[in-house]
């Protein structure tokens, strides 16, 4: 540890402060250091790949004799096995392996479970092939609506007790069970001061239930991969996964491999949202399935989920039952809050709520969250962006909002009052000046008292996330050559978020070089240990590293430029473009490189633990809490019910900024996922047949390019010397908010809140009381 | 999705006669959109797809055309819905036609999908769509929407069935009593729009009454009378390629500010494109107001029979038909 001053701070409140910066790492670049290349919106480098189908996908791998797996699913959300058979499946045209999943008497609990899987020489012919499979089901007693499952005396949905199924998806602070009843299994409380009292109390009470649906992560490449078995203890796996090690790592354990004997590629990935963790996804073995396909047709296996595959069994966001109590005094302050909340991750768990009801308002002295998990008869959950915590601010935000209105108190001012992190009380209040919140706010005001048919209104929601950058756990490998090549190797994953680009830009401000020099080598596990794209690390774990092993390989180079110049290499002066010089000559870089003894400087760095100074920590541990404030405007037809966002704007804390253009991207991601979150996704499951209705992306709705709002990002650089670039995680951040934005918009065009996610016509119109005989759906 | 022969026939009789031969295991291939979701979902498996575009000659051609006679407009069944939507010459009178051909689905679906195929597409009810599940309109004994999750069904004819009929384009050619020329191995026949579709108490496993065999050659817009302006509405939950909750359509002269020959369709609430004799009563006649509107829509959906999760479309239809009498009449809200 050195003690080095750094300037810290955001927007025009930079300060001197000491840090102490770990033995090894160069000092934090902060408020004042000046860089070229790290920020600037530099194009994608493997755009044009993409935009010109060039980029190969795990979807677009063929290699020689390979085969294609398709997989028998249980048509049944509860059943019991009572006789099993591959039939003439195996005999079938085409088909080289074929093997079961389940045995006679194994009891199946959703949908969509793993029954039976055929290689053949054409997809179409494994799928064929599935028709031969003898299977005879016992149906049993299930249950696929949350709150029915969560009453005694509903069916079991499982014998056993569950093992929580944890990936890099879940946010790395998540707490385990705290004990269950029936199918409902609690979750840890958070708890401070005593709720329940200061809601007894309280001047102002409001008190009301809200729902959120499941939404299913619909990555436009579905789960897939190709195993080819290069040796009898040896295979290379092509994958569309976000988390390259933890695919070899499941490979090696299911067939007790060693590691270095798995290679594992993913150049490029069409979407993960966290569910595509480990060589198996949450509700099916594919990984296992493709690899002991191949392993018995002795030829590759491919094995590509269909879209009806990829809704039912690939995992998605549980759903959410929140009732919220929330109490203010007579002087306008906020004085409790009491959540509590169920949810289904169907047979799996995690369907809790996020921080954003106990962490983001923290000046409410009394706050209790309760949150369970219910086990239903569909498809396991798993992380989905920002797990819990879209589902949590649209019911602490829109309580807000209600509460608000009946102490006649302004929803803005009221959550600055609250809020104690000065980054987004700072991003609510310029926020607001720039979004036009006080005329706007006037303008729907006066739009419901003339009952217009067309209404327009606007919200406002915070986000919540941690820095969870990780210390030690991407090892970056930089090879300078003799020909003056630079390359940057680690086998890090692209979810889409351009981390390729970042690394070659972060290696070009170290070494002045320009970006399309430095040469990028990622995707692939032989490029060295790195971290898994979940809990928004990616840029955060690898770029501090590739800092840190790019100065070490400078170091060297200046050593030798000293050396050749007869000074000392700290007086080596490294010019705007790269070249050395001192003692009254010069080198180029070029030339300088010429000079090496060796054939290369390679040298491997990885990054420390999280270090710098947290102005406002992440639920009191040692890093800072990334802030973000979303500000919404809908549009509602008052005659039909339909609803459209019309503008987000969007103001977040990115650390250190590392590319403009890929980080607003990012950012606008997460607003339209968050505006398809908040108006159209909803996996809807027959309750008589347990089968989800809508497995397909035609009555499953994304938002598409018509339904995106007008976004504008506004991107808050906040330097806390956290790591050696600065970087801070805001894949997870930016899509946290915008439901919740959007929800409270729609309550302030239209007087009445609708407490259910989606928000579709059907239910504004019975917000407005307009539906006969209808209460409000939820 | 099963393997199938695809066969190309050079006139309109040897098609038809090739389907009808075998009508369980043939079928006409035009735009091939709906058709390929079906063999897709394994909801249909046929053997031979015959290709309608393949048909040559002056049926080829009129089946392609859209042409006008004594001021009645003959649309090929082969036009499509980009076309449809791009033809100008239809003008106000026939907006209705063109503004409902241009809002289905996606630009991409417009340029392939085609007039007639859109009339004789099978609904996307995802009861019927789902391939596992035998409902009554895949010979099953139940319409499970009834208890189901019915939040996008029928409002108004339903039973046994309660689908809702999928075509957007009926809805306007509906309210323009548009007719419909059929071919087959026998002759031609027209037949009134209104009478190609049939309620699922004639067959709860057909949404239409064509014989195997039978092409549609072409609809007719009959001459449009003096001062006729047709308007069409529309509500999706998404913006960008979604099927509707519901629709309106509204066809009527304005002759000294009046309401004449009035006629509303409506879609999405019904088994079969749904005309309302009880709106165009209210308004036939009369001087357009908002109050009047208000009426004509109540009138509309009196007789709707909501399930119990689809009373919402009863307000969201008569916004509609209230927004789409406002924009044929040019009244102000």
């Amino acid at each position: 540890m050195s003690p080095k001053l750094l300037t810290l701070g955001f927007a025009d409140q930079l300060t001197s402060v000491e840090v102490d910066v770990p033995a090894g790492e160069p000092p934090p670049w902060d408020g004042v250091s000046s860089l070229e290349v790290v920020g600037q919106p530099v194009p994608r480098i493997d755009g044009h790949l993409k935009v010109s189908g060039q980029a190969v996908y795990t979807f677009d791998v063929r290699l020689p004799g390979m085969l294609w797996a398709a997989v028998l699913r249980c048509p049944l959300p509860c059943a019991r096995i009572k006789s099993i058979s591959l039939g003439r499946a195996e005999k079938a045209p085409g088909v080289k392996a074929a093997m079961l999943l389940a045995q006679r008497g194994d009891r199946i609990v959703f949908a969509g479970q793993d029954i039976a899987a055929v290689a053949a020489e054409r997809p179409e012919l494994a799928r064929d092939a599935l028709a031969a499979i003898e299977v005879e089901y016992e149906a049993l007693p299930f249950v696929v609506d949350t709150r029915s499952a969560a009453k005694p005396g509903a069916p079991m949905v499982h014998e056993a007790a569950v093992r929580t199924r944890k990936t890099e998806g879940d946010e790395p602070s998540a707490a385990t069970a705290a004990g269950s009843e029936g199918n409902v299994r609690k979750m840890p409380d958070s708890r401070r001061g005593d709720a329940s009292k200061a809601l007894k109390k309280a001047a102002f009470v409001h008190e009301a239930s809200y729902s959120t649906q499941v939404q299913t992560h619909s990555a436009l490449e579905t789960h897939g991969i190709v195993v080819r078995w290069d040796a009898k203890d040896k295979l290379t796996a092509w994958c569309s996964t976000q988390g390259i090690f933890s695919v070899r790592d499941e490979l090696a354990e299911i067939f007790t491999l060693p590691v270095a004997n798995i290679r594992v590629i993913t150049d490029f990935i069409g979407g993960g949202f966290g569910a595509k963790f480990g060589a198996s996804a949450p509700g099916t073995r594919l990984g296992f399935i493709a690899a002991e396909l191949a392993r018995k047709a002795g030829a590759p296996v491919k094995l590509m989920c269909t879209r009806h595959e990829e809704h039912v069994c690939t995992g998605n966001r549980p759903d959410s039952y929140q009732d919220v109590r929330i109490g203010g005094d007579a002087a306008g302050r906020l004085v409790a809050v009491h959540v509590r909340s169920i949810g289904t991750a169907g047979i799996g768990t995690g369907a809790g709520i996020g921080r954003n009801a106990f962490s983001v308002y923290t000046k409410i002295p009394h706050v209790l969250v309760e949150a369970s998990d219910v086990f239903t008869n569909a498809g396991p959950g798993t992380a989905m962006r920002a797990p819990g915590h879209p589902q949590g601010a649209f019911a602490i935000e829109l309580a807000i909002d209600e509460l608000a209105r009946t102490m006649k108190a302004d929803s803005l001012r009221l959550r600055i009052a609250h809020d104690e992190h000065p980054v987004r009380k700072w991003q609510f209040q310029q926020g607001a000046e720039r979004f036009g919140w006080t005329e706007a706010r006037a303008k729907s005001a006066a739009a419901r008292g003339k009952a217009t048919r067309l209404r327009t209104g606007v919200g406002v929601a915070a986000s919540i996330w941690g820095d969870f950058g990780r210390g030690g756990a991407a090892q970056v490998t930089v090879t300078i050559g003799r020909d003056a090549t630079v390359e940057v190797k680690n086998g890090v994953q692209d979810i889409g978020t351009g981390i390729g680009t970042v690394i070659a830009q972060v290696a070009a401000e170290v070494l002045s070089r320009p970006v399309e020099s430095i040469t990028v080598r990622i995707g692939r596990s032989e490029h060295g240990p790195s971290v898994g794209s979940g809990g928004s690390t990616t840029t955060s774990s690898v770029t501090p590293a590739v800092r840190n092993a790019v100065e070490q390989a400078k170091t060297q180079l200046l050593a030798l430029a000293g050396e050749l110049f007869g000074v000392a290499p700290r007086e080596v002066v490294w010019g705007p473009d790269g070249t050395a010089s001192g003692g009254g000559k010069s080198l180029t870089f070029a030339a300088l490189c010429k000079k090496l003894p060796g054939e290369a400087i390679v040298t491997t760095a990885t990054r420390a633990k999280t270090f710098g100074h947290h102005p406002m920590s992440f639920m009191g541990q040692p890093m800072q809490q990334i802030a973000g404030v979303q500000f919404a405007e809908v549009e509602v037809d008052t005659w039909t019910g339909l609803v459209r966002a019309t503008r987000v704007l969007a103001m977040h804390d990115c650390g250190r900024v590392m590319n403009e253009l890929t980080c607003r991207s990012q950012i606008n991601g997460g607003i339209i996922l968050g505006t398809s979150y908040a108006l159209l996704e909803e996996r809807v499951l027959d309750r008589d047949f347990g089968r989800m209705l809508n497995a397909n992306l035609d009555f499953y709705k994304i938002a598409g390019a018509k339904d995106v709002p007008e976004i504008e990002v506004v991107l808050t650089d906040v330097y806390v010397g956290n790591n050696s670039t600065g970087a801070v995680g805001i894949g997870e951040p930016s899509t946290i908010p915008t439901a919740a934005a959007i929800a409270c918009a729609v309550y302030d065009a239209l007087g009445v809140p609708v407490r259910s996610l989606p928000i579709t016509p059907a239910k504004i119109l019975a917000a407005l009381g307009r539906v006969p005989g209808a209460g409000v759906p939820t | 999705m099963n393997r199938f022969t695809l066969v190309r026939l050079p006139t309109l009789q040897a098609a038809s006669e090739r389907v009808a031969k075998a009508p369980k295991t043939r079928r006409f291939r035009a735009g091939g959109i709906d058709l390929l979701d079906l063999l897709k979902e394994g909801l249909d498996a046929p053997d031979e797809l015959v290709e309608l575009r393949a048909i040559g000659g002056s049926a080829g051609e009129a089946m392609r055309g859209i042409t006008t006679k004594d001021g009645a407009w003959s649309i090929g069944a082969l036009v499509t819905l980009a076309q449809l939507a791009e033809f100008e010459d239809l003008g106000t009178a026939f907006a209705a036609v063109r503004d409902a051909a241009g809002s289905a689905a996606t630009p991409g679906i417009r340029n392939a999908a085609t007039l007639a195929g859109n009339l004789l597409q099978r609904p996307r009810c995802w009861y019927y769509r789902h391939v596992d599940l035998e409902c009554l309109k895949k010979g099953g004994s139940q319409c499970f929407a009834l208890t189901g999750d019915n939040r996008y069904h029928a409002i108004l004819g339903g039973g046994p069935s309660f689908i809702v009929h999928p075509s957007t384009l009926a809805v306007a050619l509906l309210a323009h009593d548009a007719t419909v020329a059929i071919t087959n191995a026998k002759g031609e026949r027209t037949l009134p729009i209104a009478e190609l579709f049939a309620l699922p108490t004639v067959d709860p496993e057909r949404e239409h009454t064509l014989a195997s065999g039978d092409v549609i050659t072409a609809l007719t817009l009959p001459k449009a009378g003096a001062g006729q302006r047709s308007a069409y509405a529309t509500a999706k939950e998404k913006a960008s390629h979604d099927w509707p909750l519901g629709e309106a359509a509204v066809r009527c002269r304005i002759v000294d500010g009046k309401m004449l020959d009035v006629r509303v369709a409506l879609g999405h609430v019904a088994p079969i494109p749904w005309r309302s004799q009880e709106a165009e009563g209210v308004l036939e006649g009369a001087t357009p107001s908002a109050e009047l509107f208000v009426k004509a829509a109540g009138a509309a959906l009196a007789k709707a029979k909501p399930l119990d999760h689809n009373g919402y479309k009863i307000p969201l239809v008569a916004g509609l038909l209230r927004d789409a009498l406002h924009r044929v009449t040019g009244l102000a809200e």
